[in-house]
């Protein structure tokens, strides 16, 4: 149809274009810079006030300037024109450019076209579960204005009931050659390098107050699921980077790390907890094991420091399968490690020795030199908060004589120094410590927020023991998590139990949430993280190991698929006139055999007759099967009985 | 026995020429629904080839689910747009004679047994003509043809076609009606006097004027002149009579092939398809002539059709 008079019969059509291409633009408020995402909600509007006033649409040189606008946009943002960034706010700018210049059918074509590839550049960005269905629906809205230009006479509820349909008889195959379509990685050459987003999660070096600023955060870091049993909270230890070496304020780790090929197997007893780890994107290409992992595959090393290091790309998403015993003897210390853990940044001063020489940290062994250093933060007034004071110069000495308030980092920092100072080797080790259990999935998830830093003494006979000096201000940092808005106040960390009537009120309203989470971690794991390798993994246990399989099968399911909707789809119903019609024609078929030919013209009262006369014996039969077929064809008041006896005359109809 | 060349053989194909319709409906069905991309379809793959090389090069999988998914779609459009024409049924209708240059008026029913509204189906001869047809519905539509020459006129092939729903495919079916009409020849536009028929002697006891007379009534027979119709008598509830005037061939006229004056016979013959129709417009009775035929005087439709026909196919 002519788009003019389309449009002028039915403008809805293009409203109903517009706002779909409003809608999908949406969520890229987030990502792309307000000045594009202006320009294009400006354009829009434009276009919109264009319905009902074509004389405000901009006239050819109007549109050029805007183009030259869109260009000059484009320029002041320094992103080339590859990339997702770039590419995202190219199409943006084509797509608005393109909404003023609406001249056939052929035109809004091509808008939509532009908009579905809007709508796949919000994947680039968020891939979460809600976002794919607002995207899913904003496509069956597009599909429904496509219907509406097909339309005679459109009607746009009826064009979305038709594009839903249509999509929603597209969701098996799109399901199938997801699943089977080999997936190959793209060469590195292909890959656009676009600026990472910088995310919070730990670094390798610690400052007082690093940690504290995670402690905020309730973004996810990896999900566990255990095969098995699963560990209790007191030993849910993460290990992630060791930290050796200090200046005095910053801890990092150590220049010197090649001795690997000195140290002792570590060796493992007691129980084995095998579990699969989901790491979510991040920027280092750590793992983190429970304390301390054995069992790992690749693309997974273990360093020295016993952490678990990625050799594939941390910003996706992955997953690993690890075994850790929780229970180990590291065995004999190398010289570099010792070195390496009893470097001082200077001289203690004399009021650090005066309390190491309190604790009896010269004379005793180790292991009651820990104790008691332990009890000090116990029973002196040491208190535990995410919101220390500022200690710019002397980090240790002023938390421990003089504010008495800090943090995981501050207590780890301060413990291993005390302890380096009394000759024990001693190292800080940071990671995340514990994690919320997901009763509906059965699995663990930990947060920025359960990021942590303790300490690791090395003993004679036990190797590198974990000491968790936090624990003992405050044990039930180790044994639960904290409540983030009381934290979020600056107040003194209080583990009061919350009372029983508020567990009762949040019970319903927590088991939704982690419900949801559970969805959540399943979409990760089957429909986000699905790839080459998962593929195989999954059909092979399938029993589909090649490729050439992998084709016959998807060939063989969007066959069955295709066939089951054209039955589905072009199957003629046979209506009830029809049925009586065809019981009719076998009567006739059966007088046919006898010569008896019905005339095309001829009524069937008159054929009865004739049949009749030449059938006198079957005269009564043929009456009663030639009324009732009159009845129920062409009467108004036919029963059910009428039908059923009419085909049991005509089964029973011998010539 | 010689194989026709593989060209004429696969241009003579139904797909090409349409299907020969007969006189029973003309069911739409597999094998008669022909559906191929249109230039947006071809279009739309080249957004699924962009979408798909966004999936890979990006290996973002919800991208590659929303590839799939519109290629799917793109798939399963072919079953809704061959549906959208599936089990129609056409049946050619009536059609009228039509005089040298008008343009012949085809009517088709189109008759839609299915439970679904066929929101867009197009419908070609020369020109295009868009139709819906409501669930369990019928619908006609007249289609033009524009003639040239008199004589038997054939219309070409009818096309139905839809690319309902999303227009990236076209599904169509030709077909061959016998689209066939007789044309008059055009009538002459510029006006002449009817030929003077030679005085017949009157004959004894009948009066020269009563050519005219009013005789009696006859009870219509197809063929009667409307304008001899007895109305009032009609309006009266009596019956449909014809007026009957005596006096027979006295003055009756005679529309003879060798009385018209032209250059050519085209020019003669439709001077005298204008003169049959002016004297079908007075209403008086008149014979017909043409070499190798010749009609007594009479009046009426039927007497006027069996005139014009026979100039259409002189």
């Amino acid at each position: 149809m002519d788009l003019k008079n389309l449009m002028n019969a039915h403008p809805n059509v293009l409203i109903f274009l517009l706002s779909s291409i409003g809608l999908i633009v949406f969520p890229h408020i987030s990502h792309i810079p307000t000045s594009i995402f202006v320009f294009f909600y400006v354009l829009l509007f434009w276009r919109f006030i264009g319905l009902w006033e074509p004389g405000y649409l901009p006239g050819k040189w109007l549109l050029l300037l805007l183009g030259v606008c869109g260009i000059a946009l484009l320029y002041s943002q320094h992103q080339g024109l590859f990339g997702r960034d770039a590419g995202t706010r190219l199409f943006l700018v084509a797509l608005s450019l393109k909404l003023m210049e609406i001249k056939s059918e052929r035109d809004l074509y091509l808008i939509s076209f532009l908009a579905f590839i809007v709508a796949a550049s919000q994947f680039l960005y968020e891939q979460n579960l809600l976002m794919a269905a607002y995207i899913l629906i904003v496509c069956c809205a597009l599909l429904a204005t496509l219907v509406c230009i097909n339309s005679r006479d459109p009607q746009p509820f009826v064009a979305l009931k038709t594009a839903s349909v249509i999509v929603v008889q597209a969701l098996p195959i799109a399901v199938v050659l997801f699943i089977l379509f080999p997936r190959v990685e793209a060469p590195r050459w292909m890959l656009l390098n676009d600026k990472q987003q910088s995310r919070s999660g730990l670094s390798d070096s610690m400052e007082p107050g690093s940690i504290s600023d995670l402690g905020l955060s309730d973004e996810l870091v990896f999900r566990v699921k255990f095969a098995g049993d699963m560990p209790p909270p007191a030993q849910r230890y993460w290990r992630g980077p060791v930290l050796a070496h200090t200046d005095g304020k910053r801890w990092t780790r150590s220049a010197n790390r090649d001795f690997e090929k000195f140290m002792d197997q570590p060796k493992f007893k007691g129980l084995r907890y095998q579990y699969t780890l989901l790491m979510e994107p991040h920027d280092k290409n750590w793992v983190f094991a429970l304390d301390l992992p054995t069992e790992y595959a690749q693309p997974l090393s273990r360093n020295a420091h016993y952490q678990l290091i990625s050799t594939e790309n941390p910003d996706k998403r992955a997953e690993y399968k690890v075994v850790s015993y929780p229970d180990y003897n590291t065995g004999f210390i190398t010289r570099t490690e010792y070195e390496n853990a009893t470097q001082m940044p200077g001289a203690p001063s004399a009021r650090i020795k005066m309390l190491v020489e309190q604790l009896q940290g010269f004379s005793i062994p180790p292991e009651q030199f820990i104790k008691h250093l332990l009890n000090h933060f116990r029973k002196e007034d040491f208190h535990y908060t995410l919101t220390p004071p500022q200690m710019e110069q002397n980090p240790i000495e002023t938390f421990l004589f003089e504010t008495r308030y800090g943090f995981c980092s501050h207590y780890a920092s301060a413990f291993v120094y005390l302890m380096r100072v009394a000759n024990i080797p001693a190292r800080v080790v940071t990671g995340y410590q514990g994690g919320e259990f997901n009763t509906v999935g059965n699995f663990l998830e930990i947060r920025q927020a359960d990021a942590h830093a303790w300490a690791e003494v090395w003993l004679e006979n036990k190797g590198w023991v974990r000491v968790d000096p936090t624990a003992a201000i405050a044990p039930e940092r180790i044994e639960k998590n904290f409540n983030l808005d009381e934290l979020a106040l600056g107040s003194v960390i209080r583990f009061a139990p919350v009372s029983d009537n508020a567990l009762t009120a949040s019970r319903w309203l927590k088991q939704a949430h982690q419900l949801w989470r559970n969805v959540d971690y399943n979409w990760q794991r089957w429909v986000i993280n699905y790839n080459s390798l998962n593929q195989s993994k999954f059909l092979s246990s399938l029993g589909v190991d090649n490729i050439k399989l992998m084709m016959y099968w998807m060939i063989g399911c969007i066959g069955v698929i295709t066939a089951i909707l054209s039955w589905m789809l072009l199957r003629q119903k046979q209506k009830a006139t029809d049925r009586i019609l065809r019981i009719y024609n076998r009567f006739c078929q059966k007088l046919a055999k006898r010569g008896l030919t019905r005339d095309v013209a001829e009524g069937e009262r008159d054929f009865a007759e004739r049949v009749k006369a030449k059938l006198p014996e079957r005269s009564s039969e043929i009456g009663q099967i030639t009324d009732v077929f009159i009845k129920l064809r062409y009467g108004r008041v036919s029963t059910p009985e009428d039908l059923k006896q009419f085909v049991q005359w005509v089964k029973l109809f011998k010539v | 026995m010689k194989w026709p060349a593989l060209k004429e053989r696969v241009m003579s194909h139904r797909f090409f020429i349409g299907e020969q319709a007969t006189i029973a409906p003309y069911v739409l069905n597999h094998n008669r629904v022909f559906i191929l991309p249109t230039q947006r379809g071809l279009g739309f793959v080249v957004l699924l080839s962009l979408l798909f090389l966004i999936a890979f090069v990006y290996n973002n999988n919800l991208a590659y689910l929303l590839t799939f998914l519109l290629a799917s779609v793109f798939f399963i459009t072919i079953l809704h747009t061959v549906k959208s024409l599936f089990g129609l049924s056409l049946q050619k209708g009536q059609t009228k004679a039509v005089f040298a240059g008008e343009a012949a008026g085809f009517t088709l029913h189109i008759n839609n047994p299915g439970d679904t509204p066929r929101h867009h189906v197009r419908i070609t001869l020369e020109a295009g003509e868009y139709l819906m047809i409501p669930a369990h519905g019928k619908a006609s539509v007249t289609l033009y043809s524009t003639t040239k020459k008199r004589g038997w006129h054939q219309a070409g092939k009818v096309t139905v076609a839809s690319t309902y729903p999303l227009g990236l495919f076209r599904a169509w079916s030709p077909i061959r009606f016998d689209l066939k009409v007789l044309v008059y020849p055009k009538p002459a536009l510029q006006e002449s006097p009817f030929p003077q028929t030679a005085p017949v002697e009157p004959q004894q006891g009948f009066s020269k004027k009563g050519a005219d007379d009013f005789y009696g009534l006859q009870t219509y027979q197809a063929g009667d002149s409307i304008k001899h119709i007895h109305w009032k008598a009609f309006a009266k509830g009596l019956g449909v009579f014809s007026k009957q005037y005596s006096g027979g061939s006295s003055a009756d006229l005679w529309l003879d092939y060798d009385q018209t004056h032209g250059h050519s016979t085209e020019e003669r013959l439709s001077q005298l398809c204008r003169w049959v129709l002016d004297a079908e417009r007075v209403g008086v009775r008149y014979g017909f002539v043409l070499p190798g035929l010749r009609l007594p005087p009479d009046c009426g439709a039927l007497h006027s059709s069996m005139c014009l026909e026979a100039l259409a196919l002189f």
